[in-house]
């Protein structure tokens, strides 16, 4: 369990939308599933905290990207999952491909000086 | 874990309990649930893993204010509200001074050309004094209009009572006019100041005519306010006029 958060977590904020839709665009996935996964894809560099990722999945639900659902019992209670739509996925390959073009272009943009000398 | 639900629930107080609000209740309640018993696996004590649990939520006050301010409308799309048709009332205080400025100011026009030609026609003595006196008359209306609008320029009124019943003006209308007419064949003086009166007295019901018409245009619109004075000016310019 991750206790703090080294990256800035302002950097990630803008792509929290784009992480949850890759999460779930392998499987259908419960709340506290993506928290420890992102938790394990960051090697606990970054902790999503759960009022972060709800108000994602809300607002996510209600712009049609994802859907709901709540499984089987289990020792805890039961759990809602959230499933990703066509929309979604939509969203998510070009939120992917917008990422890509900005990080070389940020890459080139951060280190111009340098690689001018 | 009771703590855990306290905790939750803690964090909601206020918010209405729609069927929302509980599944994402149970939601946070689930994962903190979860949390607490993977830390208890890892070796830790359960209140050393609930403080750590709560810790890591973080802040809820920003997800809570989500079900605060919005109406529970997830499965369908947020459709938007029907805009309310806005109340309004009336800058009386403007509307009054504007639309007195306008009838007087041409009352006292008409009168001082009535004046003038009237002696230069050769109609002197009470017809003039009478016209002179009319004139005051009006300029003084547009004094007591000055001084109330100064007293309160930004007075609200609905818009119905400043629209105001044409009726009463009318009628003190005709009232003068007939008291002129019958002070006219009295005095025998021609007929002439009796009209200068009609004219001058006609200012008072034109007042309220041209006002009528700019609230139709929608001038002088102010939105509706919490209080509604609904002062008549009928009555004080009314005592200012006759």
């Amino acid at each position: 369990m991750v206790v703090e958060t080294p990256i800035s977590s302002d950097l990630i904020r803008g792509h929290i939308d784009t992480i949850v839709l890759g999460l779930l665009n392998g499987q259908d996935r419960y709340g506290y599933e993506i928290v420890k996964q992102v938790g394990v894809l960051s090697d606990g560099e970054y902790e999503l905290k759960e009022p972060t990722l709800y108000s994602a999945f809300r607002r996510m639900e209600s712009a049609g990207l994802i859907s709901s659902y709540w499984g089987e019992e289990s020792q805890g209670g039961r759990r809602k999952y959230y499933r990703i739509s066509p929309d979604g996925r939509e969203t998510y390959l070009r939120n992917l491909e917008d990422w890509k073009r900005a990080r070389t272009l940020i890459d080139r943009l951060v280190s111009g000086e340098a690689e001018k000398e | 874990m009771e703590a855990i639900k306290y905790y939750v629930k803690g964090a909601f107080v206020g918010v209405a309990e729609t069927p929302e609000v509980l599944e994402q209740q149970e939601e946070l309640i689930a994962d903190m649930t979860a949390k607490v018993a993977d830390l208890v696996a890892d070796g830790r004590s359960e209140d050393e893993a609930l403080g750590m649990a709560i810790a890591s939520m973080g802040d809820l006050s920003g997800l809570v204010k989500e079900f605060a301010t919005e109406e529970p409308a997830q499965a369908a799309p947020v459709v938007p509200a029907v805009p309310e048709p806005v109340m309004v009332d009336v800058e009386i205080a403007k509307l009054r001074l504007h639309t007195v400025l306008l009838c007087a100011g041409g009352a006292v026009a008409v009168l001082f050309v009535l004046t003038v030609l009237g002696a230069l026609g050769g109609i002197g003595g009470s017809v003039v004094i009478a016209d002179l006196l009319l004139t005051l008359v009006a300029l003084a209306w547009i004094g007591v209009e000055l001084f109330r609008f100064h007293r309160n320029a930004d007075e609200i009124a609905t818009v119905d009572s400043a629209r105001g019943s044409m009726k009463r003006p009318l009628l003190q209308w005709v009232a003068v006019c007939a008291v002129a007419f019958v002070l006219n064949l009295a005095l025998d003086s021609d007929g002439f100041w009796a009209w200068a009166a009609w004219i001058g007295a006609a200012a008072w019901p034109a007042t309220l005519w041209v006002r009528h018409k700019l609230i139709e245009r929608g001038m002088f619109l102010h939105p509706k306010v919490e209080a509604e004075p609904a002062l008549d000016g009928a009555v004080a310019a009314a005592g200012a006029c006759g």
